[in-house]
């Protein structure tokens, strides 16, 4: 797919012979051992000698691997002499943390940016359940989400109450939401709908109009009734 | 022989020949060779993709193909994505249009993706290419709906709009009359997305647009436009294939009744996505396309749950690409293994990314149902919360086919839930099984030993993405030394540094480009790789102040490098840094 730069373009004839992925690493020694001295004040000959070291350390994993131009020689055990390298990682992870906003790295976990800001967007207009787990509410919102914790079942779920314009449709929900978790019919258990006010207090869901307990739930618990 | 084909052949002849052969990568090998072939091969070339604009200057571009009619750019690195890439890093695309504007009076198609491009860069396009066909923005920003308008205004045949996942400014109140400008005579448009627009666009004039163009195929609506609309369009182009819709979150009887109507009356349509807070109520409207549905995106449908999911893709038989949000839980996946046969691709997003506990039952045992289940699945994006070596090793085997493998387990580190190891096995057999695997992205909790696997097995392995992994430079060495085809790799919080970069630096020449960010690369060493490697561009980027002004061991804060024949770029801004950055000084 892509343009070959290193291949197709003329301006690269001039350099023909400077060729990447050639083994032959002592042909072009003039060049090799120029950038060979960093890294130690290594003379080129010993650098060879690594050179091969490296090539049997990583042998058994390197047939057909093409020798790559190494501007320092990899010597086979990282960081060996590398004192510095254990405090760059703490720097690096201090670093890190300055980024770190509630606990989340910038960009992790990887999720686009447009992505992120159609679901913000929709937990915006949706006025979505905040972290606390209580239903916001705001003017003109065509959905209103409270979170659902059924008794003995860890994962809580978050329905929109909008949906539904009764509380047999909303219990209808209920059961196949939950129904692959718990056998609602199994072993004569049986199950209550409650819920949460504004005022905090738990009730039983059914006793006010629906109109009511759209305007004043907060979140919907399903409590097992004892047998 | 070489010289003998050379000969024998009339130019003519060659460059009909030369005319069938289209991929890139050919019509590259062709031009190598010999000198009359790379001539006709050059004069012949219509279509150039550029991988990274910064790789190659608009002036090189043209004077090697002086007659191209469609471009592809690529601008920032792919991180950028994830908001790593500071506002301002650059990819402008104007030199290009400027260029391209002089050069090729011609060009019918520009393609670019992750570039920022101007309202008046748009006007030049619209006024300087006459035969202007198909202009695509992909996750593209600095642009308004008064580019938009001037592109409307002028081109009179174009037929594929397209802004992806572009970010596009409302200048002003009428930002939503910009459709009204393609003329009352244009009917040419095939493609037309606007999903990304977030202000209102003109209903009267996109009922009118799609009413005029008989040979719309796609179209792929924005939020703004609601249900009851969308049935109008859908009666005014029955013969849409791909589909995105609105919002929908209202259920009315009315409204549904009108739209099932509407549906029914649309016979090609292969492909859905948009419903923006769909009320699972209007589902229903879909079922009877549902068998013809090859590509369903319902990744922005945040109110559809398992259930409902569940009811939906179980219809679809003959379904190719699913994205959706993990509501869909392991149930739905497993349904969807059941169903559908036809399954390429899969992707998994979640949909509280952020919170700390589990708000959906999905884990690994969704994606290892889908790859027993769907013989042709070959690639995956998949975000959940836990994994296991023995799932990775069961997906490995069951879909050796893979090709792009991609798995983000939420927190970062997570190890193997059930026995508390690294992940290092589980993705070492995916690498392993998965022969033609091109794209991989790793997380959970990795040493170097992954490195290893992949550097042995990864042969074919184009695209890498690493984060939080890997325990030394051994890491990124296996990866640079080992994957023969890397052309891109990126890679965020590894404790890799200057010695796997500088022992690989001839490997870097190979490959398009490497990201490193929050890694433990010293600035020292970027400038001598940027010194000793011409064809290199080192850029550091550093919100902080000059690297320079740290200890030579600090590391820095992101690296970009890549390949180049331009030279640096004219554009940098303050926060990048080059090896040239401390010449004043006498450093370098």
């Amino acid at each position: 797919m892509e343009l070959q730069l290193a291949l197709a373009l003329p301006v690269h004839n001039s350099v023909k012979g400077f060729d990447l992925n050639d083994g032959d690493i002592e042909s072009k020694e003039p060049v090799a051992s120029q950038l060979w001295s960093y890294g130690g004040s290594l003379e080129s000959k010993k650098c060879l000698k690594n050179k091969r070291s490296s090539e049997e350390a990583f042998g058994k994993m390197g047939g057909g691997v093409p020798q790559t131009f190494p501007l320092m020689v990899w010597s086979g055990q990282p960081n060996e002499e590398d004192d510095r390298k254990g405090q760059n990682r703490k720097t690096s992870s201090i670093v890190n943390k300055n980024e770190v906003e509630e606990n989340h790295a910038v960009g992790w976990p990887p999720i686009k940016s447009w992505m992120k800001k159609q679901l913000h967007q929709q937990q915006q207009q949706g006025g979505r359940v905040k972290n606390d787990g209580v239903a916001e509410r705001s003017g003109g919102r065509n959905s209103l989400y409270v979170k659902v914790k059924m008794e003995g079942v860890a994962i809580a779920r978050k329905i929109d109450l909008r949906l539904f314009h009764s509380y047999q449709a909303l219990t209808n929900t209920l059961i196949s939401m939950f129904d692959k978790e718990q056998k609602f019919d199994k072993n004569g258990v049986s199950y209550t709908l409650t819920y949460q006010d504004k005022e905090g207090d738990w009730l039983l869901a059914g006793d006010v109009p629906w109109q009511t307990f759209i305007e004043s739930v907060q979140r919907l618990g399903i409590v097992r009734n004892g047998g | 022989m070489k010289m003998m084909m050379g000969s024998s052949f009339p130019e003519e002849v060659l460059e009909h020949v030369f005319s069938f052969i289209e991929r890139d990568k050919d019509r590259n090998a062709i031009s190598t060779v010999c000198q009359s072939w790379y001539e006709i091969e050059r004069w012949s070339r219509r279509r150039v993709f550029v991988g990274n604009c910064y790789a190659v200057s608009p002036l090189i571009l043209i004077k090697r193909f002086p007659d191209v009619r469609c471009l592809e750019l690529k601008g920032k690195p792919h991180f950028a994505d994830f908001n790593l890439v500071p506002e301002g890093w650059g990819a402008y695309v104007s030199p290009w249009i400027a260029a391209a504007s002089t050069a090729y009076p011609w060009l019918e198609e520009i393609r670019l993706k992750r570039m920022v491009i101007s309202d008046d860069s748009l006007e030049l396009i619209s006024k300087s290419f006459k035969n202007f066909k198909v202009l695509v923005l992909s996750s593209c920003e600095g642009f308004s709906t008064e580019g938009l308008a001037a592109i409307a205004a002028n081109c009179r045949n174009l037929r594929e709009l397209d802004l992806r996942e572009s970010e596009v400014e409302d200048l002003n109140q009428s930002s939503g009359h910009w459709l009204s400008h393609f003329p009352d005579n244009y009917t040419s448009l095939v493609s037309l997305n606007i999903a990304c627009l977030n202000s209102e666009v003109s209903f009267t004039a996109l009922e009118r647009l799609v009413g005029r163009c008989p040979n719309l195929r796609t179209l792929r609506l924005n939020r703004a436009v609601p249900l009851d609309r969308l049935a109008i369009l859908l009666r005014r182009a029955p013969q849409l294939v791909e589909l995105g819709t609105g919002e929908a979150s209202d259920l009315r009887p009315d409204v549904f009744s009108n739209l099932s109507g509407a549906f029914s009356g649309c016979k090609e349509l292969k492909s859905l996505s948009g419903f923006w807070d769909v009320a699972p109520g209007y589902l229903p409207v879909v079922y009877p396309i549902c068998p013809r549905l090859t590509s369903l995106n319902l990744s922005y449908a945040a109110t559809i749950q398992s259930s409902d999911l569940i009811k939906l893709v179980s219809q679809c038989h003959n379904l190719q690409k699913l994205w959706v949000l993990d509501y869909i839980e392991d149930l739905g996946l497993e349904a969807l293994a059941a169903s559908c046969k036809d399954l390429r691709e899969l992707r998994v997003f979640p949909s509280e990314p952020f919170g700390a506990e589990p708000n959906v039952l999905l884990t690994e045992q969704g994606l290892v149902s889908v790859s027993e289940g769907c013989p042709k699945l070959h690639s995956v994006l998949y975000f959940c919360r836990q994994m296991s070596n023995d799932a990775l090793r069961t997906i490995a085997r069951n879909r050796p086919n893979m090709t792009r493998f991609r798995l983000c387990i939420i927190e970062p580190r997570t190890p193997d839930y059930l026995n508390h190891q690294s992940l290092d096995v589980g993705f070492g057999a995916i690498v392993e099984h998965c022969k033609d695997l091109r794209r991989l992205s790793l997380s959970g909790l990795l040493t170097d030993r992954v490195f290893e696997y992949i550097g042995t097995y990864g042969k074919k392995l184009e695209m890498l993405s690493v984060a939080f992994a890997g325990d030394s430079d051994l890491g990124l060495h296996h990866v640079l030394s080992g994957c023969e085809n890397l052309r891109k790799l990126e890679i965020r919080d590894c404790p890799f540094g200057d010695k796997a970069l500088l022992a690989n630096a001839a490997k870097l020449e190979t490959m398009r480009s490497l990201w490193m960010s929050s890694c433990s690369v010293s600035f020292g060493a970027c400038k001598l790789l940027g010194q000793k490697m011409p064809r290199l561009n080192v850029e550091v980027i550093d919100e902080r102040g000059p690297p320079g002004s740290r200890p030579e061991s600090c590391p820095v804060e992101k690296l970009y490098i890549y390949r180049t024949i331009s030279g640096q770029r004219f554009d940098m801004p303050g926060f990048v840094w080059t090896k040239d950055e401390n010449s004043a000084l006498g450093l370098s």
